[in-house]
């Protein structure tokens, strides 16, 4: 009766378009009435939900990207790209990859890397004669695939969902992030040949030089999350706010080219969206309060103990679950709502909580990036005008790519866990 | 709108924005602390520095600065919705629709704002550990989360209810 109520408020509220939070907050209020649970439970489980040290990490990480962008950071990471893979057949696409590969190094937001990838790139894509279809396939794969690297909100939310060391989570993404744009690549070398895409001319030593230059300054972000968190000099909430000072400092003394009155814009529209994600896992920690009670978790590891022999069928079917919900209700309502179900029955057949969580997020990434209504894929059709029907028949090879590439993290936890392991943070 | 008014309604907007900067300013000197201090007091044998205040800092902004901005989300449409089945709607049903959901967030919001009240009066003899700050102060963020909500929501309905049925309504565009 209460599970009932829940779930048909919650699906009835956001069918009509009621946003996600507050779906799930009056669902919640709803569940608390009818299991006659105290209503002071929904206030004290929001201040308690937001008052968290981890997610502390989320408005530094923001800030730090939103700011990076707005330097011209991004435009030195594409040139970079361009210069190291640009002359090969395709590789204009390939270098879409690899910008993003190094601009999510940066960002901690997928929507951001949409926006900025996709604004930066398609327009040379077009001229260069790619047909808009396969500009925008490229945009959107790689972005599904730069969600897993670090830094990423949804790797710090996870984090806090599943009790799970961020850093972990950080470190263990970058590999993965780099077996799925090799999965990437291959097809962009196949389609390029096929379709006789055409070469960037060779750069010279001194374009290069002067690519590679550009780029110092925002590679330094990546370099030193990766080196801080390998030798656990700091917690991923520390390196938010070095990043963040970080990028004051290059916006102020190096780029030069950010006023004070758009700086502290930029602080409030971080604000807000800082405010819309943890407000999201507030309300959703209600919920764990709710499914405690009725003995959910129980219940759901008793229908999915046949599975317990085989861990990775066991991932692979929250992988289509989560993929499908990341396409629907976006990637944090979908981890806040299935993650705190699920988890507990992934840590009991004996996966790694940071092979579930890298998994969970390379299956949001392509649910993002999933045709018809995937929020990502939607707006990377923006840039280049066309709808998803017209889009999908140059998108299926990649898209293709990106869940070889997911198969290859399921069966394999060693991609994901080899740093974090050598780090000392995996016994 | 009246200059005084303007002012009040700009307050959320300035207090995020503090907010943010204070937990952002809070985290850096925990690191400088943490790091620099400690190594400082531990190499001349100096009283080393206590900074359990940066955690509590840091968080009490963050629950702040969330129900604020959550509330401002309303009006701003930050918060993420499904628009698949409502945008085959014709307008008129759609406005019926946005009109709803306003009369929904005014409830949620004053649920939110009373609860609150009772639990910050509940937690009005508790202190936090490090700073020794009356924990109704904690608390007292999902009210005035809540009371924004109701504030903002009414906004929305009035708007929604004053514009011509033709116009395509507030957050459902």
């Amino acid at each position: 009766m209460l599970i009932a109520t829940v779930v048909v408020t919650f699906i009835v509220l956001t069918v009509l378009s009621l946003p996600i939070v507050f779906a799930l907050g009056i669902a919640g209020f709803a569940g608390l009435v009818v299991g006659d649970f105290s209503l002071q439970k929904l206030p004290s489980s929001l201040v308690a939900g937001s008052q968290s040290w981890v997610l502390l990490a989320i408005p530094t990480f923001v800030f730090a990207g939103n700011l990076m962008e707005r330097c011209g950071m991004s435009y030195a990471l594409v040139d970079l790209a361009r210069a190291l893979i640009g002359w090969v057949r395709g590789g204009l696409g390939m270098s879409v990859v690899l910008a993003e590969y190094f601009f999510s190094g940066i960002s901690g937001s997928t929507i951001a890397d949409v926006s900025a990838i996709g604004s930066m790139l398609t327009p040379p894509m077009l001229r260069a004669g790619y047909k808009p279809e396969h500009a925008v396939s490229l945009v959107a794969s790689a972005s599904a695939m730069g969600i897993l690297v670090p830094p990423a909100i949804f790797m710090i939310v996870l984090g806090q969902v599943t009790d799970t060391s961020v850093v972990g989570i950080f470190l263990g993404g970058f590999l993965p992030a780099a077996v799925t744009a090799l999965c990437l690549m291959a097809v962009v070398f196949g389609v390029a040949h096929r379709l006789q895409w055409p070469k960037d001319r060779r750069p010279t030593w001194a374009s290069f030089g002067a690519a590679l230059r550009g780029s110092l300054v925002p590679l330094v972000v990546p370099i030193v999350i990766v080196l801080g968190f390998y030798f656990g000099v700091f917690t991923a909430t520390e390196a938010g706010a070095l990043v963040a000072a970080y990028a004051v400092a290059a916006a102020l003394l190096y780029y030069r080219n950010v006023s004070l009155r758009e700086m502290v814009k930029l602080v409030y529209e971080s604000a807000l969206l800082t405010g819309a994600v943890v407000f999201l896992l507030a309300v959703a920690s209600v919920y764990q309060f709710l499914m405690g009670m009725l003995g959910v978790p129980v219940l759901l590891g008793a229908m999915l103990r046949p599975l317990e022999s085989t861990p990775w069928l066991f991932l692979f079917a929250v992988s289509v679950i989560v993929i499908l919900f990341g396409m629907v209700l976006e990637g944090l309502p979908a981890a806040v709502v299935l993650v705190p179900v699920v988890f507990p029955i992934a840590k009991q057949i004996g996966i790694h909580p940071i092979h579930f969580n890298i998994v969970l997020t390379a299956a949001v990434g392509i649910g993002l990036f999933l045709p018809p209504i995937g929020v990502g894929l939607l707006m990377a059709l923006r840039f280049a005008n066309i709808t998803a029907g017209q889009h999908f028949r140059a998108y299926w090879p990649y898209l293709l790519s990106l869940v070889v590439g997911l198969l290859l993290l399921i069966l394999f936890p060693e991609i994901t866990l080899l740093l974090p392991r050598r780090a000392g943070l995996v016994r | 709108m009246k200059p005084a008014l303007r002012a009040v309604a700009w307050l959320p907007h300035v207090a995020i924005t503090v907010l943010m900067l204070v937990a952002m300013v809070d985290m850096l000197a925990g690191v400088f602390l943490r790091y620099v201090m400690t190594w400082v007091s531990a190499t001349f044998d100096l009283p080393s520095i206590r900074f359990f205040w940066v955690e509590e800092i840091g968080e009490y902004s963050l629950a702040w600065l969330t129900f604020i901005a959550a509330a401002i989300g309303i009006r701003r449409g930050t918060h993420f919705a499904v628009h698949i089945v409502t945008e085959r709607l014709s307008p008129r049903w759609r406005r019926a629709i946005t009109a709803a959901h306003s009369v929904l967030l005014v409830a949620f919001g004053g649920l939110l704002a009373i609860y609150g009240w009772q639990v910050s009066e509940l937690n009005s003899q508790s202190y936090s550990p490090a700073l020794n700050l009356n924990l109704r102060w904690l608390y007292l963020s999902a009210v005035v989360g809540g009371v924004l909500m109701v504030v903002y929501s009414l906004a929305a309905l009035a708007e929604t209810l004053s514009a011509d049925g033709g116009r395509s309504p507030g957050h459902l565009a």
